[in-house]
């Protein structure tokens, strides 16, 4: 309890101070010393309540409560502000909708009577969103340290607001603890708005034009999102006459036509913080943003929690036909044209985002089947996925610092050029889609969990073939060319800060550890929450073949990390270019003209087929058309029409 | 016995006997090749006495890298087979042999080779052609027994095949994508002459391209026994039936690899894909519905 306690506020405190001390070396300690404090207590914390199987606090109060709605007061004045100075008039619409919506649920009456005895909780889901908020989290604020250093000295037209940023990125972080901790869902909702309003202020903070367009473009969508959970909010204090997490849930399992509506009204608001089609062009935007807190946004905050919140919801989604199937659909959908997207993409950014997006894809629909197999799935979906992606985007940025460009073709001859860079870049990369890796045995849970008689299921079985093909496509192409060898290459990574190799070298561990280890996690964390959840231990994937897997991850690392050029005993030979060579090493031939011309090779983006501009509106159709079918089969049944 | 002393064995026994079997397929493959296009051909060991040259030849290479990827690849292919045929699971067999295929194109970008480069993508979009079709694979599989272990097919009293006949009629189609026949073989082809340079392989030599010589083999023997397995039961005279089966799809195999010219890449990504989704999701939904 003090624990959690800690969690929330002491991140509260670092930012605090970060906010008012503007001196660069004062800032370094704090966010080191802070970072590892967080990390080191959540890791105490996922100790303690290893293995549980929930445990709930009483603890409520109308001081909290008060202060939770002057927060979310609060919020909406910083965007109605940020509205009138950008004179954007969608925020401010959205903006006061949504003061509408949070007077009315605090001065309206309708929480009369209603009150939450078991303010917080810790189940085994908690303990693992914990661990990736605690750990990848302040290891990416550490990252942080040298990346803006760089940024600031890169970008020199840009104001520097770095106490702000770090300030920010700590405040996000201690929401991310309260949502997974919260059962009260007044408090989750405050928190849920804090996220989003820091990804807003972050995705903002470079102040150029492009940036604060896609800041809006952010809080716009998630405001429709958040828009959606105080109406959830409502209705569960007005009718049903609660509003903890823990009696939702339960009354949803056995009424089910009762909670449909708040059910689909926080799907949506899951599925705009996770970026879902036709959301998800929030995410992409972000892009613009100093690298960390793309990573941050991915790996183990914001779009986590919308995820969270869903996966929290699975066993809702088992006993509703109209929200499973609407979020079933949208995820499958999201999961498959977002990963034909990716393999359009040159930039490497934005295959990382089209990726995230994808797998977001998979962990929404995995809630929306809601069995024990998919929500297992979920959680290991959940976690390599914050532990690899978090990676790449440190790699990548890192990267993107020291050759100039964040394209992947660049990343040409990466191998030799930064060493260790490209191997965790390509650690990264195979844990994100290949077996004997988590993500892929997740996946593997994930097709295991749909096996039954389902029409949607069988949709969302044929969106999930092709879409992993794509995901082959994208990800093999981009390791290819970091695995070039030629000439000799100059080593450049020698410039490349502690605190990055510090924060690179966290997630590389996480990772090895993650693909070693899954079996143990799956019996330590992951079953624990299903038992307590679902009533039965399902793991999707028996431990004999969780183990195959972890022995032939240790022989992959191995090689990579130990095996690839080493130097052999093998004579070196030039490539072969048709007996024309004029430099080999260079891979320069003889022209027809008798001139020298390089021979290059480009990647394959097949834009013709997988462009945006061809796959981006139909998805966006469809995935409207879904949401807004699933909203008024739910309305309809409100009135008395099931079907 | 324990499930991992099983594969292990597997594995040892799969590693002796599939290349064994492989290049007597390859032989015979060069000999009905030769008949149909009138020549004599040559002996039924001549890839065993080819893969013997080249390991006798000069360890040379363009870098330190390219082996190393390709012993990797030699592995996974060999504990796939392990997997499959000591009754493991199914999914995991087409994980670690897709695994084993990613190895291979790394090595041949590794070298950075504009025809290896070439050949790289080009298989690249050929995994991403067949990938679909063989995960419905194993979608029918575990419906059709109601487990991934291709063990269960041993307590059927009929093959799979009555059920899963959409699959079955899928992978057919895939094989000539994962046996590298035409026209499906955009990376890398047997016929020197048709392709730019070798492909995929161009740069590989001596024990490297044995080693690809071998994988090639155990691929061959792997693919087959995915096809054979539709027709297996508990009844041993199943397992005639199956081999057979196989044999006549190699001869089929080696008929369309004679009879048709390559085509580009974008038929080969469209078709298997439509047949990927026509035979796949109406014969999940005959199993699921029924």
């Amino acid at each position: 309890m003090e624990l959690i306690g800690f969690l929330i506020c002491f991140p509260l405190i670092v930012a605090l101070l970060l906010f008012v001390i503007n001196n660069n070396v004062a800032r370094k300690i704090i966010t080191i010393v802070g970072g590892i404090v967080i990390g080191v207590a959540s890791c105490v914390l996922c100790v303690t309540y290893l293995g549980t199987s929930g445990v709930y606090f009483n603890i409520s109060s109308e001081i909290l409560d008060g202060i939770a709605i002057t927060i979310d007061l609060a919020i909406t004045a910083v965007v109605i502000g940020f509205g009138l100075k950008y004179k954007n008039v969608l925020a401010l619409v959205l903006a006061a909708i949504q003061l509408v919506l949070t007077l009315v649920f605090a001065f309206g009456g309708v929480t009369e009577g209603v009150e939450v005895q078991q303010g917080l909780y810790v189940d085994s889901l908690s303990v693992l969103m914990t661990f990736i908020i605690g750990v990848i989290g302040s290891g990416i604020c550490i990252y942080a340290l040298g990346y803006m250093d760089d940024h600031h000295e890169h970008h020199t037209d840009i104001k520097d607001r770095r106490s702000f940023f770090f300030g920010i990125m700590f405040l996000f972080l201690s929401a991310m603890f309260l949502i997974v901790f919260a059962n009260n869902m007044d408090w989750l909702f405050t928190a849920w708005e804090v996220t989003t309003l820091c990804s807003f202020l972050l995705i903002g903070y470079d102040q150029t034009e492009i940036a604060i367009a896609n800041s809006f473009r952010q809080i716009i969508m998630n405001m429709v999102g958040g828009i959606a959970f105080a109406v959830a909010l409502i209705y569960c204090a007005a009718f049903l006459g609660t509003l903890s997490l823990n009696q939702f849930i339960a009354i949803g399992q056995f009424y089910s036509g009762l909670v449909l509506v708040p059910l689909v009204c926080l799907s949506l608001a899951g599925m705009t913080k996770a970026a879902q089609m036709p959301f998800h062009s929030w995410l992409l935007g972000a892009m613009v943003a100093p690298t960390p807190t793309s990573a941050l946004l991915h790996s183990s905050t914001m779009v986590k929690a919308g995820v969270f919140l869903l996966v929290k919801l699975a066993p809702l989604y088992a006993a509703s036909f109209v929200a499973s199937t609407m979020v079933i659909l949208v995820g499958g959908v999201t999961f498959c044209l977002c990963s034909f997207l990716a393999i359009s993409q040159t930039n490497a950014k934005r295959v990382l985002a089209y990726s995230t997006i994808a797998n977001l894809g998979l962990i929404v629909a995995c809630a929306g089947i809601g069995t024990a197999e998919a929500v297992w799935a979920a959680c290991f979906l959940i976690m390599f996925h914050a532990a690899a992606k978090s990676l790449l985007f440190l790699c990548v940025g890192t990267a993107e610092h020291h050759i100039g460009s964040r394209d992947i073709e660049d990343m040409d001859l990466l191998f030799e050029r930064m060493p260790k860079l490209a191997r965790f870049m390509m650690l990264g990369i195979m844990v994100m889609f290949i077996a004997p890796f988590g993500m892929l045995i997740a996946k593997w849970g994930v097709l295991v969990s749909i096996l039954y008689a389902s029409l949607p299921n069988i949709i969302f079985l044929a969106l999930l073939a092709f879409g992993s093909a794509a995901t082959f496509m994208f990800w093999a192409k981009w390791l290819g060319k970091l695995s070039g060898i030629a000439g000799t290459q100059k080593d450049i990574e020698w410039a490349c800060h502690p605190s990055e190799w510090f924060a690179q070298g966290i997630m590389v561990v996480l990772c090895v550890l993650g693909c070693v280890l899954m079996p143990l996690v799956s019996d330590a964390v992951v079953c624990p929450y299903l038992y307590s959840t679902f009533g039965t231990y399902g793991a999707a994937i028996s431990s004999d073949n969780l183990w195959i897997a972890a022995i032939c991850s240790v022989f992959i690392i191995v090689v990579l990390f130990g095996a690839l050029n080493k130097g052999t005993k093998a004579k070196k030979v030039d490539i072969y270019l048709s007996g024309v060579s004029v430099d080999n090493a260079e891979r320069m031939f003889r022209n027809s003209l008798t001139g020298s011309t390089e021979a290059t090779a480009r990647n394959w983006y097949m834009d013709n087929w997988f462009g945006e501009s061809r796959l981006t509106m139909p998805g966006n159709v469809v995935s409207t058309a879904i949401i807004v079918l699933g909203f008024a089969m739910a309305i309809l049944g409100m009135f008395g029409f099931v079907l | 016995m324990s499930t991992a002393l099983i594969t292990i064995i597997g594995i040892i026994a799969f590693a002796v006997l599939a290349p064994v079997l492989g290049c007597l397929l390859a032989g015979l493959d060069r000999i009905i090749t030769a008949k149909m296009q009138g020549r004599v051909g040559p002996p039924l060991l001549q890839p065993y006495y080819d893969v013997r040259k080249l390991i006798e030849k000069d360890n040379v290479s363009v870098n330190s890298t390219e082996g190393v990827y390709i012993t990797c690849a030699l592995v996974f292919t060999i504990i796939a087979g392990g997997i499959f045929f000591s009754g493991g699971n199914f999914l995991l067999c087409v994980f670690v042999i897709t695994l084993s295929a990613l190895f291979f194109i790394m090595a041949a970008y590794s070298t950075r080779s504009p025809y290896a480069e070439l050949g790289a993508h080009r298989e690249i979009v050929q995994v991403m052609a067949y990938e679909p079709m063989v995960l419905f694979l194993c979608v029918g599989f575990y419906l059709a027994t109601g487990s991934f272990n291709t063990s269960s097919v041993f307590y059927m009293n009929q093959p799979i095949l009555f059920a899963t006949w959409g699959f079955f009629i899928g992978l057919v189609f895939v094989l000539t994508i994962k046996l590298r026949k035409s026209p499906f073989d955009l990376s890398y082809s047997h016929h020197a002459h048709q392709e730019l340079v070798k492909g995929i392989t161009t740069e590989m030599s001596g024990k490297t391209l044995a080693k690809v010589e071998v994988m090639h083999w155990c691929e061959n023997v792997l693919f087959l026994g995915w096809c054979g397995i539709f027709f297996v039961t508990g009844n041993w005279v199943s397992l005639i039936v199956a081999v057979l089966v196989c044999v006549v799809l190699y001869l089929f195999e080696i008929f369309i690899d004679n009879n048709f010219a390559r085509v580009k890449w974008q038929v080969m990504l469209k078709s298997a894909w439509a047949v990927a989704l026509v035979a796949g999701v109406i014969n999940t939904l005959v199993l699921i519905m029924l």
